[in-house]
């Protein structure tokens, strides 16, 4: 078991690689640049697996390569492969091979091909480097490698104002929450007297009780830093901005990384630093509130959008407030139930996410472009296998029974309902209202997600079957959304520019097999993963050789008999949402428009996103701007003049004072020698 | 040192070589015609060489004569040097003004020495029509059309 844990770097190693390969024999394999990349992450996929099955015995890989010795701060290259490692690594593999078996039908044709599937092998490198990782600083580093693949991926038609204004803004809102990040981990070293910042050191039960003596404020401080970090990667409020904009980037880009992958690294650090957050109940219960006020936000902007891209990604953010309302469940005595929970939930959501972005972009490879809703419809017959695909993936997102979210969905509320309990007994903190009050906000959004969901798939595929015109400035160019006052990327045309090249020939047919293949596989997984995992414990006793989320000897036993109540709730929210969505979108109706009209300032709120973004403009970037302006003005006259004020002198000592004296009269030159030679004997005579 | 050639004796001799330097150096520095401050140059070159020769035979030995041969040959040299150059000046400006040579400067600087001014006039240098004629036996010989000035622009 050592010497397979010992090959746990070939699980990053083996995408690298493939990436390198893409990157620099780009000029010979062109379009078939999708290989190495496939086999290098189909092969990490493989290796994961042996991973998985063969975790327990050995939790940390003795592996460590010195990266920084630097005096008091020693951070070895330390890879550990834990339970909640591998399962990670499992998930992030499977769907990465599967996203890069769909790009390569995506994306052929487009003359970056190769650039793209460097970039790909270059992000699962960072992201499973990221959850291998066995020390925070480690973490930060891989951290800010999948932040900067996906700014590369994001702003990968970079020549698209809209794009690379995307990819900025993704880049920099990351940043600010990668400040938190780097500040929770100076703290970190401060405060830990063996100045070690691996987690098994860090996260110990000897440190924390040492923290809690020495450096409580700490106990305060770093949880919230690291969910500060957290709030940027994982798109929670109020640094959720980005990810909607992300949706300029390729669809498998947007399936991989705004779905499955790099937005679950922040619930990843949240979850790895339970211990942390055991210790710290306010902050939980903070995390938790903002994944609520998250979720909320995020469900009620996707009810009125028209690009389906776009319910998609509020949709992301809003199934990420779930995931951490679960986290910030962990009280003590729900610790690890809250927190399997809470992962459980991010598993089966990079199945259903990505279905459903992978099969969005199949309708939009299908319609030449156009993503807007309000421009097709009626496609069941056209792209059966998306259709099915697609329906699949929204039942599973709705929590409907059977398929896989609604496992998780009612693990994350059951949690919740623990943790009010557990905080209303006698030793809790008294805050058990604030997460029934919690429970009942997720229950709203489960219907309003089931509302959305039904919205999109009915909206796209019944209906009377519209095609958008083939030859129109929409296709290709997306439609132009009359009240957009958008300044980052309309909403409904951000998708222009993305086939340029020779999608006439699918227009209006199913994808390829290279798309409809993982379409398929992610629809059964869409399915069944749930069930197999779920109920059979599977997952939850596998995440429990985890250091972090073994029961401790102060949990109490609880006794998680099946949650009926919040179950059938769940169900019947979810059913609901459906059954409203097919009243209003089965047909063409005019009852929408009724709706809209009639409560118009929440519709525009709903549909202008609630104007966040021209808030932040108004309030960080117009500043910012301004500095901008002011800093190049002083750089320009300032800085500038002073450097060639300083090269002005040597100008004016030459020409004007020390040129007249080679007047070009061989007297005058022999004059001066004579003088000089004069002058020498004098002083020689003077000072010898 | 032999005791015929006293320190007085000896003034006299740099008295008379610092003489010849300083006038030298004077025509050098202040006459415009080419050849005259080559020749005052030699001039110095001389005032040295009868210094060194007093030195010479007041330390009673061989050293100033002999180096005085140096710079007589030295002197031969740049001699031949010298005057090579101002031929190919004169041939450039059919003058042996070195005022004219001043341009060899930085750009734009005032002419320290204006030519023109202060030159010595051209003096009209009688031309082979002021010859006497010579009779050959017998051969009138051939009249030149032009000034012999004129064979060379």
């Amino acid at each position: 078991m050592d010497a397979l844990v010992r090959n746990a770097w070939l699980v990053p190693f083996l995408p690298l690689l493939g990436g390198l390969i893409a990157a620099v024999g780009g000029k010979w394999f062109k379009q078939q640049s999708h290989l190495p990349v496939v086999l290098g992450i189909g092969l990490a996929f493989c290796v994961s697996l042996v991973l998985v099955a063969s975790v327990g015995q050995t939790k940390v890989a003795p592996v460590p390569i010195e990266w920084l010795t630097i005096s008091g701060l020693v951070v070895p290259i330390q890879f550990q492969a834990d339970g909640l490692t591998t399962m990670m690594l499992a998930m992030v593999t499977f769907v990465a091979t599967l996203v890069a078996i769909y790009a390569s039908g995506y994306m052929a044709g487009d003359p970056g091909y190769p650039r793209f599937f460097a970039v790909v092998g270059l992000f699962v490198f960072s992201m499973t480097g990221l959850v291998l990782s066995a020390n925070y600083l480690l973490t930060y580093l891989f951290w800010e490698g999948v932040g900067v693949c996906s700014y590369l991926l994001v702003g990968f038609w970079h020549s698209k104002p809209e794009a690379a204004a995307a990819a900025k803004k993704a880049f920099l809102v990351n940043r600010v929450g990668d400040v938190g990040f780097a500040i929770a981990i100076f703290w970190m070293w401060v405060t830990s007297p063996t100045h070690d910042l691996s987690y098994a050191s860090f996260l110990g039960e000897g440190n924390l009780e040492h923290l809690k003596v020495a450096a409580p404020a700490a106990l305060i401080g770093i949880p919230l830093l690291l969910f500060w970090a957290a709030t940027a990667k994982s798109a929670q409020v109020p640094l959720y901005v980005w990810l909607p904009d992300a949706m300029e980037g390729p669809t498998p880009v947007s399936a991989l990384i705004h779905a499955a992958t790099m937005v679950t690294a922040g619930v990843y650090l949240v979850a790895r630093s339970t211990p942390l957050m055991v210790m710290a109940p306010g902050v939980q219960l903070t995390v938790s509130a903002i994944g609520c006020i998250t979720a909320l936000l995020a469900a009620s902007i996707a009810l009125t959008q028209t690009d389906l891209k776009r319910v998609m990604a509020y949709s992301t953010v809003s199934q990420l407030g779930y995931m951490f309302m679960a986290l910030g469940a962990g009280v003590k005595g729900v610790t690890e139930f809250a927190v399997i929970a809470g992962m459980f939930h991010l598993f089966t959501h990079a199945f259903f996410k990505a279905l459903l972005f992978l099969s969005s972009g199949s309708v939009m490879h299908a319609m030449g472009g156009v993503i807007d809703m309000r421009e097709f419809s009626g496609l069941r017959h056209r792209l059966p296998v998306t259709h099915w695909t697609f329906a699949t993936g929204a039942l599973a997102l709705c929590g409907v029974p059977i398929f896989a979210g609604f496992w998780s969905k009612d693990e994350v509320l059951s949690s919740l309902m623990l943790a009010g309990k557990t905080a209303n007994a006698s030793e809790g903190s008294g805050w058990g209202w604030a997460y029934y009050l919690i429970y009942g906000v997720a229950i709203l959004t489960a219907f309003m997600t089931a509302f959305y969901t039904g919205r999109a798939y009915f909206m796209t595929f019944w209906g009377p079957e519209r095609l958008p015109d083939p030859t129109s400035a929409a296709t290709h160019h997306g439609s132009t959304e009359p009240e957009a006052v958008h300044h980052s990327g309309g909403d409904a045309h951000g998708h222009s520019a993305d086939h340029g090249h020779g999608h006439d020939s699918h227009f209006g047919h199913e994808s390829p097999p290279s798309m409809t293949i993982p379409l398929r596989i992610l629809a059964v997984c869409a399915l069944l993963v749930g069930l197999i995992f779920g109920p059979s414990h599977l997952f939850e006793h596998h995440l429990k050789q985890t250091a972090q989320l073994e029961p401790t000897a102060t949990e109490h036993a609880i006794e998680h008999s099946p949650d009926y109540v919040t179950m059938v709730g769940g169900t019947l929210a979810a059913l609901l949402g459906i059954g409203l969505s097919y009243s209003l979108y089965f047909r063409p109706s005019p009852v929408p428009g009724r709706l809209a009209g009639q409560f118009r300032p929440l519709y525009l709120g709903s549909l202008h996103k609630f104007y966040v973004d021209e808030f932040y403009t108004w309030l960080l970037v117009r500043p910012t701007q301004v500095l901008g302006l002011t800093a190049n003005f002083l750089d320009k006259y300032l800085v500038d003049g002073l450097v060639q004020g300083i090269s002005w002198i040597p100008r004016l000592v030459g020409r004007h004072l020390l040129g007249p004296i080679q007047n070009g009269l061989i007297q005058y030159y022999a004059a001066v020698t004579a003088l000089s030679v004069g002058a020498l004997l004098l002083a020689l005579f003077l000072l010898v | 040192m032999p005791n015929d050639f006293s320190f007085e004796m000896l003034t006299n001799y740099l008295l008379v070589g610092a003489t010849l330097m300083a006038l030298g150096m004077l025509g050098f520095l202040s006459r415009r015609n080419l050849i005259v401050m080559f020749l005052s140059a030699e001039m110095m070159l001389q005032g040295v060489a009868l210094t060194l020769v007093g030195f010479g035979r007041y330390h009673g030995n061989w050293t100033g004569q002999v180096f005085t041969i140096v710079i007589l040959t030295v002197a031969a040299c740049e001699a031949s040097i010298a005057l090579a150059l101002i031929l190919i000046l004169f041939n450039r400006r059919s003058s042996l003004d070195v005022s004219l040579w001043q341009e060899i400067r930085e750009p734009g600087q005032p002419a320290i020495v204006e030519p023109e001014s202060q030159a010595e006039p051209e003096l009209a240098v009688a031309g082979p029509e002021s010859y006497p004629h010579l009779l050959t036996a017998g051969i009138e010989p051939p009249h030149p059309t032009g000034a012999w000035s004129n064979r060379r622009d």
